[in-house]
């Protein structure tokens, strides 16, 4: 493989990376348009929607470079990330970083997990704060923290069995739902609805549907629409599990 | 009373969003502020205009603002701070009303509080728009301005 279509390899590795953790397309688009400039192409074109990146890149000599990258995605948001890989760009655009040298720092962070203590963490004080915050009492509060952590392990444990985030959402809603209408009715003096509301906004695909305003306002029609259609199924999923549950237990 | 507790409320749940996002530890509190003053911002306007729209309008503007400022100064992107700013915006509790009204068939119920949903999210979405649109015009002027500057200097 050629120096050429190399560097174009790890460009699309950087775009890949940064879409999958949460960054909107347009910002995809100029990064990797601005690094191939800076590497030496006199015209990049750049086509990224949130499944696919496209680039070819033209170089002064008359040869054209193309590739494609597939996306599939991960789902796991990593705002840390992004913004490693943000200074690693400019720090290439700057040219104070080497081909080389960014080669084996992308490589660096392909290799850094998720940390899962982070995601039990947060998601224990968002359930918590978002139930009491929408009018649950401090007992609804720690009730939430609780499934927040049996929405985790969901997470974690169910997740790569299910097909697509549709049916995981429809899945885990429906669980979480349930437990929390029996418990419910068990305890009387807990809320079930205030319990499932705090619940509910840990899995309300908020980062899609921020970014799919977004990319349609700037222009990214396409991507910003399979975005929002994206988020809608999901939320409409998610309402769906919890209100099957509703429906059978009764609160 | 109960204000402070929602507000207080407001910035647990965002910062709790912020750390399963794996926002960088310097930038948490201020994002998760960002998500309390979001919140103070449209109970303000609540109070002084009423309804739903006009709020969330103002409270989506805000949160894109603060974030877009916040950006500037921390150097970073700003979508982290945005989507932790408008963590208390999201209409939660409408979303669930309206498919448990809908469940116990209360038509009336489940299209009143369908409505509110669709407020809040067309509400923010105006709003954070709005900012962005004139973001970027005052981005370009500014560009344009210094381009001509340094075209007299030569």
């Amino acid at each position: 493989m050629d120096s050429r279509n190399k560097m174009l390899n790890m460009l699309l590795d950087i775009g890949e990376e940064l879409l999958k953790n949460g960054a909107e397309v347009k910002r995809v688009e100029d990064t990797l348009e601005r690094m191939g400039r800076a590497y030496g192409a006199v015209r990049m074109n750049v086509f990224a929607i949130t499944s696919s990146i496209t680039v070819t890149m033209a170089f002064a000599d008359d040869q054209e470079v193309t590739q494609m990258r597939r996306i599939v995605n991960s789902g796991a948001t990593d705002f840390s990330r992004v913004e490693d890989l943000n200074g690693l760009s400019r720090r290439f655009c700057e040219g104070t970083l080497a081909a080389e040298e960014l080669q084996r720092m992308i490589g660096d962070e392909k290799k850094k997990g998720l940390s899962r203590k982070r995601l039990y963490l947060g998601s224990i004080v968002t359930a918590a704060g978002m139930c009491v915050f929408f009018g649950g009492s401090l007992a609804d509060g720690a009730a939430a923290a609780a499934f927040a952590l049996l929405i985790c392990i969901m997470q974690e444990k169910l997740q790569p069995f299910c097909a697509n985030q549709m049916i995981f959402n429809l899945i885990c809603a429906f669980l979480t739902g349930l437990s929390i209408a029996v418990l419910a009715r068990l305890v009387p003096f807990l809320h079930g609805d205030q319990i499932m509301i705090g619940d509910i906004m840990l899995l309300i695909p908020g980062i899609a549907m921020t970014n799919s305003i977004k990319d349609i306002m700037v222009g990214d029609t396409i991507s910003g629409i399979m975005r929002l259609t994206e988020s809608l199924l999901w939320a409409s999923a998610l309402a769906c599990g919890f209100m099957a549950a509703v429906w059978i237990v009764g609160i | 009373m109960d204000v402070t507790i929602q507000i207080i409320a407001a910035f647990v749940g965002s910062l709790g969003y912020g750390i399963i996002f794996n926002v960088r530890r310097g930038h948490l509190i201020s994002a998760a502020f960002g998500g309390m003053l979001t919140w103070a911002v449209y109970l303000i306007s609540a109070a002084v205009t009423g309804g739903i729209i006009a709020p969330s309008v103002i409270g989506g503007a805000f949160a894109a603002m603060y974030a877009e400022i916040l950006a500037r100064i921390r150097k970073a992107p700003a979508n982290q701070f945005l989507v932790v700013s408008l963590m208390p915006l999201v209409p939660g509790r409408a979303l669930y009303y309206t498919m448990s009204c809908a469940v116990q068939r209360d038509w009336l119920e489940s299209r009143y509080y369908g409505t509110q949903t669709l407020q809040y999210a067309l509400g923010i979405a105006a709003g954070m728009c709005l900012v962005w649109a004139f973001w970027d015009m005052a981005r370009k002027i500014a560009e344009k301005k210094r381009q001509l500057q340094t075209e007299k200097g030569c």
